[in-house]
């Protein structure tokens, strides 16, 4: 293998990990709450339509993530008035706001035909073209846009929130027992509110960047293909932990990079292992066998404070 | 009401009392219809006139019915399978990776050119279906069984494993795979393993008479078994019957076996009487709509037979009232998640009412919600 496929190998890498990122850090904040959010597959592919369509319409990359940042907000609020205020059940509500995702995207899309294969303006780079020409660094961590910076710095400051902050430390205190934070006088039902909206912030957020990063089009049938799901298995697999989460979802990106370059130059070990492989490793890692993943006491369970 | 307050609760005024119990998912059902309503109106198309087309579609003919009982197929063997796990209180969202296992296996045997009678050949495909759905499904199965490892995400993410392990086995290099063929599919299966054409001029399969006796006899087994009454108890109260002697490990284990063997069975149905081949994403979600077909049901067998049928007839009428009206093909699938997001926004409210009733006919009727 010469240097330059691993030097671009882990230049997609990092882009690949980006987004998965973004997703993770709401996720964790949702699922620390108590609430699994399983509609963060769904919210990342209107995130990636809307990102694309208002980049479209008005050519301005911010005011498409800020627009698609309030739209992933919206949707949190809708998921979190479904799980925390009807109880529903969280997987079901997931999954529904998952398959009206796909269709939804599907027809919108098909409304906005004349963006059809257009590519809308992306983001740009943070450094200068001339960073670019250092050896190694330059093309792996230069030559990135702005989003793969964001997510490289934004699981810190998720960290030092949820250890750090009073807020962070009553989101821990609400999934992992909402009826001693009740009592201690905490809003249970706000903060839960908060950490959900969050993760649909966050989720649209990243299917902008999916979209707006690199590809720079739409494309219908679900262009996310399950990288929701790949969120929601780094989620366990790092713990509940914003900077582990991050960790494994690099490799994950890691994994899908290498992947989709194994699909084009054939190899020796078929690529469709190396899909599984972040799947395989959330089951073995949900069995305990690389130590204990520990969900938060109360994950997925809903809220009732008459329940003691 | 000032109880309500206290707690917190954000409560949808009236709709509330109007949902008793019977009429839950019907209430559901018809916000849901409505809200798909006001949708199709905004895309510029007469609601009245998309409804009337796709309920054509579904039921203005012999044919057009019969397309609806060939939807409803996997979804109501998969949806019972999901059914049964939700009376225990497990949640088995696992039915679209049992589905492609159970292809595999299907499909392995029914592509082999086998000197028996087409009958040995079809129920030796089913049977080498259901041992690889079921082989598929224990590893989740005992890793909640015996781990207390949440059943939810590992048999979502057992559901990309399949997927990705069906994309591998219909890949040249693999025995089972069509040579030299541009979409990478499995080879056609023989003619003897396809279930036989029940009505000219359709695809109509005995499928669907599978699932309505599998949602038959499983309404039984619940209902009349010591088996049935073990797992509605463990659904009720998982610390209760475990003091009354069930052993509550190998009673989930079971449940969720059930759940595999029900997929793999859907999956084989699909692969040997409408697809007649296996490849990647031939599911298509199927096993997903399963769970919301099981949750609209409230986990009753019986129910699962209604549910199915309006799901389907939703997709096949959906097929025409996209040609006829030109509202997107996608809006079914809107409409059928708006359905099911109502039915359990109303459900709640169903919850709270049955709290006030007494503990002994709640028992009976309750829809539990809760994530085990």
């Amino acid at each position: 293998m010469s240097p330059d496929i691993i030097i671009d190998w882990l230049q997609a890498s990092l882009r690949w990990g980006a987004p998965l990122i973004l997703v993770a850090i709401g996720e964790v904040y949702s699922e620390r709450s108590g609430v699994i959010n399983m509609g963060i597959e769904g919210i990342m592919l209107f995130g990636a339509l809307a990102g694309i369509a208002i980049s479209f319409f008005t050519g301005n990359v911010l005011l498409a993530t800020i627009g698609t940042m309030i739209l992933g907000a919206l949707f949190g609020l809708a998921v979190a008035f479904l799980t925390v205020s009807r109880k529903t059940n969280q997987v079901v509500t997931g999954l529904m706001v998952n398959l009206m995702a796909l269709g939804g995207t599907n027809l919108l899309f098909a409304l906005l035909s004349e963006s059809r294969h257009v590519r809308v303006e992306r983001y740009p780079l943070l450094f200068p073209e001339s960073f670019s020409n250092i050896p190694i660094l330059g093309p792996v961590l230069f030559r990135q846009p702005v989003s793969t910076w964001v997510a490289l710095i934004l699981p810190f400051i998720a960290a030092y929130i949820l250890y750090r902050t009073d807020w962070g430390l009553n989101v821990r205190a609400v999934g992992e027992n909402p009826q001693a934070a009740a009592t201690a006088g905490l809003p249970v039902i706000k903060l839960k509110y908060q950490a959900v909206i969050l993760s649909g912030l966050f989720a649209a957020l990243g299917g902008c960047v999916l979209t707006l990063a690199e590809v720079g089009y739409f494309a219908s049938g679900g262009m996310t293909a399950g990288r929701g799901f790949v969120v929601l298995a780094a989620v366990v697999v790092g713990g509940w932990d914003p900077l582990k989460t991050a960790l494994v979802c690099l490799v994950f990106g890691a994994a899908d990079a290498a992947q989709l370059r194994m699909q084009t130059a054939g190899s020796v070990i078929p690529y469709q292992f190396l899909q599984m492989l972040p799947y395989l490793i959330t089951v073995i890692a949900l069995a305990g066998v690389v130590g204990r993943s520990r969900p938060p006491k109360t994950w997925g369970a809903p809220y009732d404070p008459a329940d003691i | 009401m000032n109880n309500k307050k206290q707690r917190g609760y954000v409560s949808l005024p009236g709709i509330g009392d109007l949902a008793l119990s019977g009429l839950r998912p019907l209430i559901g059902i018809l916000l849901g219809l409505i809200a798909g309503a006001g949708l199709i109106a905004l895309s510029g198309v007469n609601p009245l006139s998309a409804y009337v087309a796709m309920l054509k579609g579904a039921f203005g003919s012999p044919q057009a019915f019969a397309n609806v009982l060939v939807r409803a197929s996997p979804l109501l063997i998969g949806g019972v399978g999901v059914a049964i796990g939700i009376k225990a209180g497990l949640w088995n969202v696992g039915i679209e990776g049992y589905m492609y296992a159970g292809a595999i296996g299907a499909g392995m045997v029914g592509i082999a050119a086998l000197p028996v009678a087409p009958i040995v050949h079809i129920i030796l495909s089913f049977l080498a279906a259901i041992a690889f759905a079921v082989v598929w499904g224990l590893g989740p199965a005992y890793m909640k069984a015996y781990r207390g490892v949440n059943e939810v995400v590992a048999t979502i993410m057992m559901n990309y494993v399949a997927i990705f392990f069906t994309s591998w086995m219909v890949h040249e290099p693999q025995p089972m795979a069509e040579p030299g063929s541009f979409f990478p599919m499995s080879r056609m299966i023989a003619p003897t393993a396809k279930l036989p054409i029940l009505m000219k001029g359709t695809s109509l399969h005995p499928g669907f008479i599978i699932g309505l006796i599998a949602c038959v006899v499983l309404y039984f087994v619940l209902r009349y078994t010591p088996f049935g009454f073990r797992t509605r108890m463990l659904g009720v109260n998982p610390v209760g019957s475990r003091y009354a002697g069930v052993n509550v490990r190998q009673q989930m284990l079971f449940v969720l076996l059930i759940g595999a063997l029900m997929g793999g069975v859907s999956g084989a149905v699909e692969i040997l009487g409408l697809k007649q081949r296996v490849y990647m994403d031939f599911v298509a979600g199927v096993g997903y709509e399963s769970v919301a077909v099981a949750l609209l049901a409230g986990g009753n067998p019986l129910g699962v037979i209604a549910s199915a049928l309006f799901f389907s007839a939703l997709k096949a009428g959906g097929a025409t009232m996209s040609i006829q009206t030109g509202v997107g093909g996608p809006m079914t699938v809107v409409i059928e998640a708006l359905c099911v997001i109502f039915v359990i926004g109303v459900g709640y409210s169903e919850r709270k009412r049955l709290e006030r009733l007494d503990v002994a006919e709640k028992e009976d009727k309750e829809v539990e919600y809760d994530v085990a």
